[in-house]
């Protein structure tokens, strides 16, 4: 069965740029045909840590080894007329090019889509067009300007940022969803999108944005603390041999919760009955609830509140993560020979449909050039002009 | 009217809370036409059905005046029926019959004990793209497991990464980012199921688990144990290989801006803005980018010594304009107060019968030439019941009598 996505064709100009790695990935990796356009030097993708012995190559960063599976990669200087115009005969026939440019850039290269040609998803840090359209922002920058940075934070201390390039992968995550939208549409009779993803609209617009609480009441969020004392449990609570997380303040789940910890007269005791009272005997609940935990593994507290319904999970190690019962189950990491580096682990399916998805090692860079520029008609002769005069590698 | 990407698509959402329900305002911005089939008569976790510190102050249920309910529910229909009362039997049919799409956010097992699996579903509608997206995913041990998205990051092994370096883990803050990336995979998800029903000419079903999509976005931290067998552990903001690289503060009480300088030209930038342009001339210690990584907390405090000086947008703007990167750290209300956002006409006003008139962050994406518009503000319980059920061939008496057995209902008690 050919996987879902084959037949479409993704053209990636994106610098080597985070965002774009991330957009495109998943087409690869559901069956879409991904050429990647790279800059010559390589992007920040392939020069992002981890590498292997913690010796920088630009094959064998973890970033890239996990973002680039299965893409064909050209290196090329879109800057120059005559990249331009390799890239002109690369979109020829394309489905969707993502583009992650400079504003100028991006509009020369948007320049070259014709208007019966592929839709396009353009992604900057601001947009094309405004003020700020010309700043350079990083993936902690773009989060600073959308309220999560200054909420991940306990009182009194500085606003935190994500783990490395969250932010970034979740805007390559935005331009992936509106671009296979675009695609089914082109696909049924839609017209071409030219489409616009700027990552503080991005990051700003989804669900996990308190803005619009500030909106109804005129009040700022508080910054709470990682363990509320007031609406508890939430957040990360000490067991035996390390944390769980709770998500079990309301009423529902505290009713569960005292159940489970054998307590169920706690919910009807009047110190916790009455929410706005439970705040003040935190300390009181945490006599039933503590050594209740300290008797306990994590993964117990899991498995036993679970069985009550209650919202609780194990806080993983990393190397905890690859070996949970869950994620060995459904295969959630999978091993590749990745040539050149050896075997690697990855993230599996994001999401599961028979024979769905397939990862393949990510390229050298430059490895697909000769014979892309083969299949765009470039003859040998051409093609050794345009790799002397430094336009393509 | 909105962009039209996914025009002549009828979807059924089944959830509540975040993922879920954003994916569905998502799918509406891009044209499908979205029926939130909303929880009842049991209100979901983001109605509220007394006035809480966040409800919008005003008339009516308190349950329609949540924000954390209203931002993940526009641009689609609400109806509201008792999928557990047995009169509804019909009418959930008729509406599985009529769709392209059903997805549904319960803990994984429910919608089979509910009597609706994809087993039940598919004879109803054999072509019927149908996608389950529980926390953990559908199959594996954990099947019934309930979580938040704070339960999710914390067994993703993000939490254990997140936090100042030291502090104890009682000190991080649950987060709900899953929640976020949950719903951009549904859309994409979908797309791919559709395809696959063309290619075959029939229904499928997708298992979707929110950990694994997440999961695929941490390829830093896991490699650090899988390429080099070494634990992540919380760095703050700082970046072992950039200096400097963090929030740093401002005037005023807490207010902070973030700095970096990615390569020397970036922090020449922030020299020059410091007003000591040599700290990046030939020489100087900090001139280098070892330099910089070996004297970090001097740098550090060489930069708060001059922003903290300075607002956060005026250090923002000073830095940001000479090619380094600089950004406040805003407050929610403080989103207002970008140049660029208002210029892009980002925020959308919003009137709704209870909430009345609100500033709502805008879209996700831009698009040409069918640009995305709030076409519909979050439905109140049950507003589209008739509509939607005379759709699919319910008369107006049949639609009374279900309501009068309780099936179908336009408000909680």
């Amino acid at each position: 069965m050919p996987q879902p996505l084959a037949g479409i064709r993704v053209i990636e100009v994106g610098g080597g740029a985070v965002s774009a790695a991330s957009a495109t990935k998943t087409f690869a990796d559901y069956g879409a045909e991904v050429v990647a356009v790279e800059p010559l030097t390589g992007g920040l993708v392939r020069r992002l840590p981890p590498f292997p012995e913690d010796a920088p190559r630009l094959d064998a960063g973890a970033f890239h080894l996990a973002l680039n599976t299965g893409k064909r990669s050209i290196a090329l200087d879109v800057e120059t007329a005559s990249g331009r115009e390799v890239l002109t005969r690369l979109i020829r026939g394309a489905d969707l090019v993502v583009i992650e440019q400079p504003p100028a850039v991006a509009r020369r290269l948007l320049d070259l889509v014709p208007d019966d040609g592929p839709s396009t998803v353009t992604i900057s840090p601001h947009g094309l067009e405004g003020p700020y359209a010309d700043r350079t922002e990083n993936d902690a920058s773009a989060f600073a300007w959308t309220t999560r940075m200054h909420l991940h934070a306990i009182p009194e201390r500085p606003p935190l940022r994500y783990a490395p390039q969250l932010a970034a992968i979740q805007v390559g995550g935005t331009a992936a969803a509106v671009g296979a939208a675009a695609v089914w549409s082109k696909e049924h009779g839609g017209e071409r999108r030219n489409i616009e993803v700027a990552a503080v609209e991005a990051l700003g617009g989804n669900v996990d944005s308190f803005f619009i609480t500030w909106s109804f009441t005129q009040v700022e969020t508080a910054r709470g603390p990682g363990q509320s004392h007031i609406a508890y449990p939430a957040g990360n609570y000490r067991c035996k041999d390390g944390y769980v997380m709770f998500a079990a303040s309301g009423p529902r789940f505290f009713e569960r919760l005292c159940q489970g910890i054998g307590h169920a007269e706690l919910p009807t005791d009047p110190r916790f009955a009455d929410p706005l009272l439970k705040g003040e005997h935190w300390d009181d609940f945490m006599t039933y609830l503590g050594p209740w935990l300290e008797a306990r593994t994590k993964h117990e507290v899991f498995t036993e509140l679970q069985g009550f319904g209650v919202m609780v999970a194990p806080t993983l190690e990393v190397s905890e993560v690859l070996t949970d019962p869950q994620a060995v189950a459904r295969g959630s990491f999978v091993e590749l020979e990745q040539p050149g580096v050896g075997t690697i682990t990855l993230a599996s399916a994001p999401f599961h449909l028979d024979e769905a998805w397939e990862a393949h090692p990510a390229p050298r860079l430059g490895q697909h050039t000769t014979e892309l520029l083969d299949a765009a008609g470039y003859s040998r002769d051409e093609q050794i002009a345009l790799f002397r005069a430094g336009v393509t590698g | 009217m909105t962009s039209q990407l996914l025009k002549g698509l009828k979807v059924l959402e089944l959830s509540e809370v975040w993922a879920g329900p954003m994916a569905g305002s998502l799918l509406g911005d891009l044209g499908a036409d979205v029926i939130k089939v909303e929880s009842y008569p049991r209100a979901s976790q983001t109605r509220p059905t007394v006035d809480s510190p966040i409800s919008k102050p005003g008339e009516g249920p308190p349950y329609e005046r949540s924000p954390i309910h209203h931002l993940p529910n526009r641009n689609k229909r609400n109806i509201a029926i008792d999928l557990r009362h047995p009169d509804s039997a019909e009418v959930f049919k008729r509406l599985v019959r009529s769709a392209d799409v059903l997805y549904e956010g319960y803990s994984a097992g429910t919608i089979q004990r509910m009597g609706w699996g994809w087993d039940v579903l598919r004879e109803i509608n054999p072509r019927l793209v149908m996608v389950s997206m529980p926390g953990w995913g559908v199959e594996g041990p954990y099947q019934g497991y309930v979580t938040l998205g704070s339960g999710l990051d914390a067994s993703a092994g993000h939490t254990s990464v997140r936090g100042y370096p030291g502090d104890p883990p009682e000190e991080t803050k649950p987060i709900y980012h899953s929640d976020a990336t949950g719903a951009l995979t549904l859309v994409f998800a979908l797309v791919t199921a559709l395809r696959r029903r063309e290619q075959t000419g029939e229904g499928q079903y997708v298992d979707l688990s929110q950990i694994e999509v997440l999961a695929w976005q941490l390829p830093g931290i896991y490699a650090e144990w899988t390429m080099n067998h070494r634990l992540p552990k919380p760095l703050g903001n700082a970046d072992p290989h950039v200096v400097p690289h963090d929030a740093y503060p401002a005037a005023g009480e807490d207010k902070w801006v973030f700095v970096a300088a990615e390569n020397d030209a970036q922090w020449a930038a922030v020299a020059e803005v410091a007003g000591h342009p040599e700290w990046a001339a030939d020489g100087h210690a900090w001139a280098s980018m070892p330099g910089r990584l070996g004297a970090r907390a001097e740098v550090d405090a060489a930069i708060a010594a001059f922003t903290s000086g300075l607002e956060a947008s005026e250090a923002a703007d000073a830095i940001a304009s000479r090619g380094a990167i600089a950004a406040p750290i805003v407050a929610p209300a403080e989103m207002l107060g970008s140049a660029q956002l208002q210029s892009r006409n980002w925020f959308q006003l919003i009137d709704h019968r209870y909430a009345g008139m609100n500033l709502m962050p805008g879209f996700l994406w831009g698009i040409e030439p069918d640009a995305p518009s709030w076409d519909l503000p979050c439905g109140l319980v049950g507003e589209f019941n008739h509509e939607v059920l005379a759709e699919v061939g319910f008369s107006e008496d049949e639609i009374a009598a279900l309501e009068a057995a309780g099936a179908i209902g336009d408000h909680y008690d």
